[in-house]
């Protein structure tokens, strides 16, 4: 009984798959990152020690947050580049917003504001009124929930460079659409809820104000540089028992800063004294007089207050600085300088998640998740000896029943090779859907079975190919309705539903399109008793 | 030859008698849920996926009276997780879980998992799995209507189809099992599921030659070997899952136990008469 390649070419595609497969589950292939990210960070990885496998939260541990952004968004707009500023400034004083909380764009065509009615107390009609005011006819239906792609991008952006900067390199952030909505979905495996959402719960905006007394006395604060303005970022370092983050500002940047230096007094011989109470509020400190300041302000909370060092100070004087503008950034506590280093890094988010009102949250104990790995194989075990039992039960032939269930296991092999290759993570979900694939699998083996073996002996090739094509016809439309009514799930953003419906979808196309018409050979030779 | 397979004499029932059973089943699901809905609202309970809420697993030597002290807050439920000692599944309807894991952390238990879904996410998810369910329904019925291009044949797959999800709806009230993602999984697997062997009937009654009760016992043969193989892997995969602890498996695999056994009713008797009244009144007509 020899396999001649065109003959069986079923059969040889499935063990074609079968090594692809093979090379995708065991070959080491630099690293089991996979596109969630290097594996840099052993300790977070979530792939597997022996295969390329990646495991999801419920089977690694750790936390998810999903959460939609904080804001509203009008598009379609013709906005002329020039106008941008005006109506931004409209939109601040109407809504009483800060300029970070407003934003037109004119080349998307869009305004949108990061405050919305759950949040903060801005409502859509509000929004369209002050939209109106500035110009842009706008009534309250044209104003969408949410932000800009733009704005989405940017966020996806800063919160994975946010995780790496963390050492989560393990965890990622992607974009969620549903219908009317979009999310931001954070998973990081290993890590806990606290450190999560400490991570990506707030905006990052780090900027430096400066603190310094007007001409007639009262102290006044001027921002002046943003992370936009900084042209590079050292790490975070301790000398001397100083904290402090190394930066370097960009050109343009020095410049202006320097010259604000000069203008505000911060340039004197001895460089300035500074007592800044960071118990206390900015306002109460401007009454106490505490000397010119610059302060490190992070989401609008003042961390840390310091005065300028002989040294700074003689060279804005001399106008070196605004040569080379470097820094240090100094903190109290070696952690405050990481978080700023990160932030700066990372850059500021435009508007907040979230998670508190509309978003969910997910943590599994690591140790508990990983005992599921091994217990829903067994589980999975348990479904297949239960399936070859039934099958033995019926067919009590073995040379029939023990080709099915090597198809049906050929199968989730398939599933888990595609699910190696594309770094799928495997959840629970993806457990019952592999169950499934074994069910409906068997299911169509029988079919196939049946429909060939049932009317008499198969003599010739022709019986065969005839009753073959029969039974496809069965399993080729059950495969088309379980596809289309598992397809909604696939698109929607259902979490564990979304993995089920495609690795059901994915299992049954495997089984229609390379392991059924394999075991449909495997059963001619067996019947036919030769390869005529 | 082998027996495994019982053969049914559908010659001595007529149509009548043969649809009055899944009918009845049908009616006595639809009661059940009726009645629920006006009981409490809803005919099926949601989980707290489509309610908002928060869902907390602790291991603790507490007995549930001691949890429920150590909580200012109110515990909808504390149910014990089968195969792991002292560890209890305890669900909030409050949706912050910060103070709530506090108060966990400061009573001594250790946190194993924590599920927080806010209200209005909940809500959206409810309708976006209403809104899925009915799309995946209505797109099964479109393509069984456009594979067999007859109305009564097409219907009684549908009509079958309908009631393999009812009925396990109606068990799931009567068993207290929570509508959560894993259930709804569970259903749509149903839809495709039982499409299966209506099919297989359909196919065989209709396409092929010969007489009906030979056709329909050949459909049988393979169709009930399919549905109880499917049936003994989920029992198994149902028992074996919930001994182990695994969360959501054991929901899944009893929903498609439920809904297989209401299938082979359904099939068998259901869309069996309707075929043959198809096949001998509605033909001749």
């Amino acid at each position: 009984m020899k396999l001649r390649i065109k003959k069986h070419w079923r059969i040889w595609l499935l063990v074609g798959f079968l090594l692809i497969s093979t090379v995708a589950v065991f070959a080491p292939l630099g690293g089991s990152g996979g596109i969630l990210g290097s594996a840099d960070d052993a300790g977070q990885a979530s792939g597997s020690q022996y295969t390329n496998l990646q495991f999801g939260l419920e089977l690694s541990g750790g936390t998810q947050v999903r959460a939609p952004f904080v804001g509203m968004t009008v598009s379609g707009l013709e906005i002329s580049p020039g106008d941008e500023r005006a109506i931004e400034s409209t939109l601040q004083d109407e809504l009483g917003l800060s300029a970070s909380e407003v934003r037109a764009s004119a080349e998307s065509g869009t305004v949108e504001v990061f405050d919305d009615g759950v949040v903060g107390n801005t409502t859509q009609a509000e929004f369209a009124d002050a939209l109106s005011a500035a110009g842009y006819s706008t009534t309250t239906e044209d104003v969408r929930m949410g932000v800009t792609r733009d704005t989405r991008d940017n966020a996806e952006d800063v919160l994975n460079e946010r995780l790496t900067e963390r050492g989560l390199g393990g965890g990622s952030a992607t974009q969620v659409s549903a219908p009317g909505q979009q999310f931001m979905v954070v998973e990081v495996p290993g890590a806990n809820r606290t450190e999560v959402i400490d991570l990506i719960g707030d905006r990052g905006q780090v900027e430096i104000w400066a603190m310094y007394p007007s001409q007639n006395g009262t102290y006044e604060t001027e921002s002046l540089l943003d992370q936009g303005d900084l042209a590079e970022v050292g790490g975070a370092r301790q000398e001397r028992g100083e904290t402090f983050v190394p930066i370097r500002l960009s050109e343009e940047a020095g410049a202006s800063f320097g010259e604000a230096m000069r203008a505000n007094g911060f340039d004197q011989q001895s460089g300035t004294r500074c007592q800044y109470d960071l118990n206390a509020s900015i306002e109460a400190n401007a009454a106490d007089d505490p000397g010119r300041c610059l302060l490190t302000v992070l989401d609008g909370e003042v961390v840390f207050a310091a005065g300028i060092a002989p040294s700074l100070s003689s060279s804005f004087a001399s106008g070196a600085f605004d040569e080379d503008p470097s820094y240090r950034t100094t903190t109290t506590s070696f952690e405050e300088a990481r978080e700023l280093e990160i932030n700066m890094r990372a850059g500021a988010l435009r508007t907040n998640l979230d998670i508190e009102n509309r978003g969910t949250t997910f943590f599994l104990l690591p140790s508990l998740a990983e005992q599921f790995k091994p217990l829903s194989l067994v589980t999975g075990a348990a479904a297949v000896l239960a399936v070859s039992l039934m099958i033995f039960l019926r067919y009590r032939r073995a040379e029939v029943a023990a080709p099915m269930l090597l198809t049906a296991g050929a199968e989730v092999y398939l599933l888990l090779g595609f699910a190696a290759a594309v770094s799928l993570p495997l959840d629970l979900s993806h457990i019952a859907g592999f169950i499934a694939v074994i069910g409906t699998g068997v299911d169509d083996l029988v079919i196939i079975a049946d429909e060939i073996m049932q009317q008499g002996d198969v003599s010739t090739s022709r019986v065969f190919e005839s009753r073959f094509r029969k039974a496809f016809w069965v399993i080729g439309a059950a495969a088309a309705t379980t596809i289309v009514a598992m397809s909604p799930l696939a698109v929607l953003s259902l979490g564990d539903l979304q993995g089920f419906a495609i690795v059901t979808i994915i299992g049954v196309l495997i089984g229609v399109l390379i392991t059924r018409p394999a075991y449909g050979d495997i059963l001619r030779i067996l019947v036919l008793g030769e390869d005529d | 030859m082998d027996a495994s397979v019982p053969q049914i004499d559908y010659t001595e029932y007529t149509n009548r008698q043969l649809v009055a059973v899944p009918i009845g089943v049908l009616a006595a699901a639809i009661v059940v849920l009726t009645v629920a809905t006006a009981l409490s609202g809803l005919p099926v309970t949601l989980g707290i996926e489509f309610t908002g809420g928060t869902e907390m697993q602790v291991v603790t030597g507490d007995s549930p009276a001691e949890i429920r002290d150590a909580f200012d807050t109110e515990i909808d439920s504390v149910t014990p997780i089968a195969g792991q000692a002292d560890t209890y599944q305890l669900t909030f309807q409050a949706d912050d879980a910060d103070p709530l894991l506090e108060r966990a952390e400061s009573a001594g238990y250790e946190i194993e998992s924590v599920g927080e879904r806010s209200a209005s996410f909940a809500s959206d998810s409810q309708r976006q799995a209403i809104f899925g369910l009915a799309v995946a329904f209505g797109g099964m019925a479109a393509l069984v209507a456009l594979l067999f291009r007859t109305f009564i044949p097409s219907i009684a797959v549908i009509a079958s189809a309908f009631s393999d999800l009812v009925i396990p709806l109606a068990l799931m009230r009567l068993f207290d099992i929570e509508l959560t993602l894993g259930t709804v999984a569970a259903l749509l697997m149903l839809v495709g599921y039982s499409v299966d062997s209506d099919l297989l009937l359909n196919n065989h009654v209709l396409r092929r030659h010969g007489d009906f009760y030979t056709s329909t016992a050949r459909a049988m043969r393979t169709g009930v070997t399919m549905t109880t193989t499917s049936i003994a892997a989920m029992v198994v995969m149902t028992l074996v899952s919930y001994t182990l602890g695994i969360p959501l498996l054991p929901d899944v695999g009893l929903i498609l136990v439920f809904g297989l056994l209401a299938d082979l009713m359904n099939t068998y008797l259901l869309n069996v008469s309707l075929l043959r009244y198809y096949k001998y009144e509605g033909i001749a007509k």
